[in-house]
């Protein structure tokens, strides 16, 4: 009897091809009685991850009117609809990290007079990914609660939305008129070894 | 024994290129927080400020009622003075502008002419604070006719909108210290902030 054994190590599966490469070597042993194995066939899936679609066209967090037109000052009411990314996967351990910046009047270029501001800083948040949502305030020095992790894989939707708006500067500040203010949140998952 | 190896290389490049959406070990998604502040200028009621009230009865909604309008022995004009004060705002570059219905006070109901040697109108200066920017409003009197002034405010302004009205003594559309004629007199001031023209 001739035992053959083959150590087959693939990042997937054989293909025709494979195996068409494989047959004349196997003619070779031809006898009684011929026996090949074990054949060890293992693969590896990659450290991926995915941020998902988001469920509206409108990717933007759409304020509207900043001001109390009566008086200048910030509204303490304004809110946006929050927005999914569905369908994020990460397939090892991972972390979701959101970072923001502060909206600032675009127009506005010069640096804004006394008695008025041209931020509106908030708080941006990331939910779903973690049991502890990810959260970013512009108006912060640090943000410890940014980043947070995972230890097993997870497919799922991650909600993220913006509040607590406040005036940069301080409430008794007014702010500039001007357009457009425009600020950014950021949203990341990334895998961990 | 033989062993047999397999070339399988290219598996591997299959394997890896079956993956779809692009998922990567890192993935970013970025959203654009936007919104607006509308340009405004907001301009409030006035009020007297403390202790700026000479010959003043005080504000009454919008009428100022001068006390004494002029001495009662010589018949010439009494000093008065008044300062008003509105909080405003206005969070764009702007113009003050301050309109004048008559160029001074002069007497409400038809006036036949004055004799003379009498005044039949009486001079003021209005002197207005905004923010760092001063304006003066000079109705000499001379004749009765609209007086505007304004000026162009760079920057964004918020706080008091100060105006100090003063009548100086004697003041006439004469000779000063003429006695001024019987009658009532009145003038028609308007402020206004609004975009630059």
């Amino acid at each position: 009897m001739a035992l053959r054994t083959f150590a087959l190590t693939s990042l997937a599966g054989l293909t025709a091809s494979g195996l068409a490469l494989a047959s004349p070597a196997l003619a070779q042993n031809a006898g009684p009685s011929s026996t090949q194995g074990p054949i060890v066939i293992n693969g590896t899936v990659p450290i991926l991850c995915a941020g998902g679609t988001l469920s509206a066209s409108d990717g933007s967090f759409a304020v509207g009117t900043l001001i109390d037109t009566s008086t200048g000052f910030l509204l303490r009411t304004l809110s946006a609809p929050s927005r999914t990314l569905a369908g994020s996967f990460c397939s090892p351990r991972s972390t979701i990290q959101v970072s923001a910046t502060p909206m600032i009047a675009q127009n506005f270029s010069a640096n804004p007079p006394s008695g008025f501001s041209k931020t509106v800083h908030y708080t941006a948040v990331a939910s779903g990914w973690t049991d502890v949502p990810a959260t970013f305030s512009t108006a912060a020095a640090t943000n410890t609660s940014a980043l947070q992790s995972r230890n097993s894989a997870y497919t799922g939707n991650i909600t993220v939305s913006v509040s607590n708006f406040t005036t940069g500067g301080g409430d008794t500040l007014r702010m500039v008129g001007d357009t457009n203010y425009l600020g950014l949140v950021t949203v990341t998952v990334s895998a961990a070894n | 024994m033989k062993t047999f190896l397999l070339p399988l290389i290219l598996l591997s490049s299959a394997a890896t290129a079956q993956v779809s959406g692009n998922p990567q070990p890192v993935q970013t998604r970025s959203f654009p927080v936007t919104g607006n502040s509308p340009n405004i200028c907001v301009l409030q009621a006035p009020t007297v400020a403390s202790g700026a009230q000479v010959n003043f009865r005080g504000l009454n909604g919008t009428l100022l009622q001068i006390d004494s309008l002029v001495d009662p022995t010589t018949l010439a004009t009494k000093a008065a003075s008044v300062e008003l004060r509105f909080d405003a705002v206005c969070n764009f570059p702007h113009q003050l502008r301050v309109e004048a219905s008559n160029n001074g006070l002069f007497r409400t109901a038809t006036a036949t002419a004055a004799p003379q040697g009498f005044a039949s109108a009486i001079p003021y200066q209005a002197r207005f604070k905004w923010g760092q920017q001063t304006l003066l409003l000079n109705a000499d009197a001379q004749i009765r006719r609209f007086n505007e002034q304004s000026i162009r405010v760079t920057d964004p302004t918020a706080g008091n909108l100060s105006m100090r009205f003063e009548i100086q003594p004697g003041a006439s559309n004469v000779q000063s210290n003429a006695p001024v004629i019987a009658g009532n007199y009145a003038e028609t001031l308007r402020i206004t902030l609004e975009p630059q023209r």
